[in-house]
């Protein structure tokens, strides 16, 4: 029993915890996104949203199906399912209500599948024990430290475009990663927070 | 409709195959996990002892050094001098903590801890779970409890310095400590 | 040449591509999750490296094997299900074999499942093509991924604790660097390697995105 209290949870998640920041993860969308304010502010949203379903259905098959039957072996191959099950709704829940938005998406959307980000909640949620209401919030609080992380990126390369003299190799995926790498050191300074 | 069939056909056995093949990997890998599992924890017992074992065999150190008393459900370590030894198990700050810690003789000082396993945060709340740390508390007394001190300097002798940057997981840790230790204590008391 | 007369004119395309025109972190910036995370000890990146070479291998064999069969509609449900049993594999054999290097990777080997380069050469190659060259495919690309990630991590160890695979490289007096030992030094690292392999292979940069 995961004796932590709701609100460091969530705390820890976006800034100590971070699983883009501190746990190094999610980043393959940060290389091909973060040079968009707009889109990365997009992504992250629908990120959040498929952390908290996949989150919210993983939990009771994890628990309420999986223990019980000794089946914790297939749980990397149920968990990769469901996620990918879960976007799949989602793609068509916003083809459905927000097309023009599906549409600027493009393949970022069906690539959420393999964002390292979604199946390292579902696995955490198992890890660190949590209750089913703990792991809602952790899984709300970690997608929205992708979230921040990404926007923050994308707003300084932003700016960087438009006054800085990036060399050509440094381009793109280069100077992204110099950029998280100096946001990761402001955020270590949350450390003694929680 | 006959595509549809195809597709579920396919996938159904396509699953059923590999859940066949991995329960087969499982079976097969089980005995080596399970033996070094405890092996883990008889080398846990030894380095909270502060009996060493380096080059030697676990096995033998352990049989010729530790007596085994079961109380219920409960494990109790012994050494010949009469410290004592038990698992610590506990909600740590991100998830579990699983230890092992060693008790002098008078059952009031820590003579040492060590960790089996744990979830947090790498760099930040593990460090105070890392040997370099764990040494500091040797000595310590766990009467009338043992505090863990983040906020400014351990100076009695039932206080140990902690890291402000993991305060969460030094605060878990010494509660941890505290109920664990006196529910082990009591069984060895009631039992003499 | 002697690489061509030993795999073939098409096996040597394979091979190079895979290793470098189109390595598959610099160029396609795939599979950077798992870089960084575990690039902070020579040991923990081999062990890494190891199991995506084997993921890699297993599913190039399979999908190569099956591509005939497989009905279109669910080929990425097949490319997850093969892949996420492969990985299950590799961490019941690295908690078995190397009980220690499995602790220390923790929650990051199970995530090789989303790691961007297995899924991407399953669907840009092994459903395309045929066995033999499938396995030239994931090897070079594994082997791209490995040398990668063994550099960064060697840079990293020696940095942050002197030792290169738990040998004492450097004098204990070296004040370590700590932020190597954290993320950022990671991402710093990866961004630097980036610059160089993407200079030097005359990368173009990605339009705005």
């Amino acid at each position: 029993m995961n004796e932590m209290s709701l609100i460091t949870i969530f705390i820890a998640a976006i800034f100590t915890q971070n699983v883009a920041l501190t746990y190094l993860l999610g980043m393959c969308p940060f290389v091909s996104l973060a040079r968009s304010l707009k889109t990365s502010f997009g992504m992250g949203v629908a990120v959040i949203f498929v952390i908290f379903l996949t989150a919210a259905i993983n939990w009771p098959i994890y628990h309420l199906i999986l223990v019980p039957t000794n089946s914790g072996i297939i749980k990397y191959i149920v968990f990769i399912i469901v996620i990918a099950a879960s976007v799949q709704l989602v793609e068509m829940i916003m083809e459905r209500f927000f097309p023009a938005l599906q549409a600027a998406f493009g393949i970022f959307l069906p690539l959420i599948t393999v964002n390292c980000t979604v199946l390292f909640v579902s696995l955490n949620l198992v890890r660190q024990e949590f209750s089913y209401i703990q792991t809602l919030i952790y899984a709300i609080g970690a997608a929205t430290g992708f979230w921040l992380a990404i926007i923050l990126v994308a707003a300084i390369y932003e700016k960087l475009e438009l006054v800085g003299d990036v060399p050509k190799g440094l381009k793109g995926p280069g100077i992204i990663m110099i950029i998280t790498g100096i946001i990761a050191l402001a955020f270590l300074g949350f450390s003694g927070m929680v | 409709m006959k595509e549809k069939i195809c597709m579920i056909v396919f996938v159904l056995i396509l699953g059923s195959t590999w859940t066949t093949a991995l329960v087969v990997v499982d079976k097969y890998t089980r005995p080596y996990i399970e033996k070094y599992q405890a092996e883990k924890l008889r080398k846990s017992v030894l380095g909270a002892f502060g009996i060493s074992y380096e080059g030697q065999d676990i096995e033998a150190v352990f049989s010729e050094n530790v007596d085994v008393i079961e109380k219920g459900d409960k494990t109790i370590y012994r050494t010949k001098s009469g410290a004592i030894a038990f698992n610590i198990t506990g909600s740590g700050s991100q998830g579990p903590i699983s230890g092992v810690m060693a008790l002098e003789s008078d059952l009031k000082t820590i003579k040492g801890i060590t960790i089996v396993s744990h979830v947090e945060t790498p760099g930040l709340g593990d460090r105070v779970l890392e040997k370099k740390k764990l040494d500091t508390f040797k000595g310590k007394k766990i009467v009338p409890q043992l505090e863990v001190i983040v906020a400014g300097t351990a100076e009695k002798e039932n206080e140990v310095q902690g890291i402000t940057g993991a305060t969460l997981t030094s605060k878990a840790f010494e509660k941890l400590i505290n109920t664990e230790s006196k529910e082990y204590i009591s069984l060895v008391s009631e039992g003499e | 040449m002697l690489l061509k007369t030993v795999f073939g004119a098409k096996g040597y395309k394979v091979i190079k591509n895979g290793i470098w025109s189109e390595h598959p972190i610099s160029s396609a910036t795939l599979g950077i999750c798992s870089a960084l995370a575990v690039s902070n000890k020579v040991e923990n990146a081999i062990a890494m490296s190891a199991g995506v070479v084997f993921v890699l291998l297993l599913t190039g064999v399979l999908i190569s094997l099956l591509r005939k069969l497989i009905p279109s509609r669910v080929r990425i449900i097949t490319y997850m299900i093969t892949i996420a049993s492969g990985v299950t594999i590799v961490d019941l054999a690295l908690k078995a074999v190397v009980p220690t290097i499995s602790e220390a990777l923790g929650p990051y080997v199970g995530l090789i499942i989303t790691n961007c380069i297995i899924m991407g050469r399953a669907e840009a190659f092994f459903v395309q093509n045929d066995t033999y060259h499938s396995i030239l495919d994931a090897i070079a690309n594994g082997l791209a991924y490995t040398y990668t990630l063994v550099t960064i991590a060697i840079i990293r160890e020696i940095l942050a604790f002197g030792t290169l695979l738990g040998f004492q490289i450097l004098p204990g007096t070296w004040m370590s660097w700590a932020i190597m030992a954290a993320p950022a030094g990671a991402f710093f690292l990866l961004g630097t390697f980036l610059w160089v392999t993407r200079t030097l292979a005359d990368i173009e940069p990605p339009g705005k995105g």
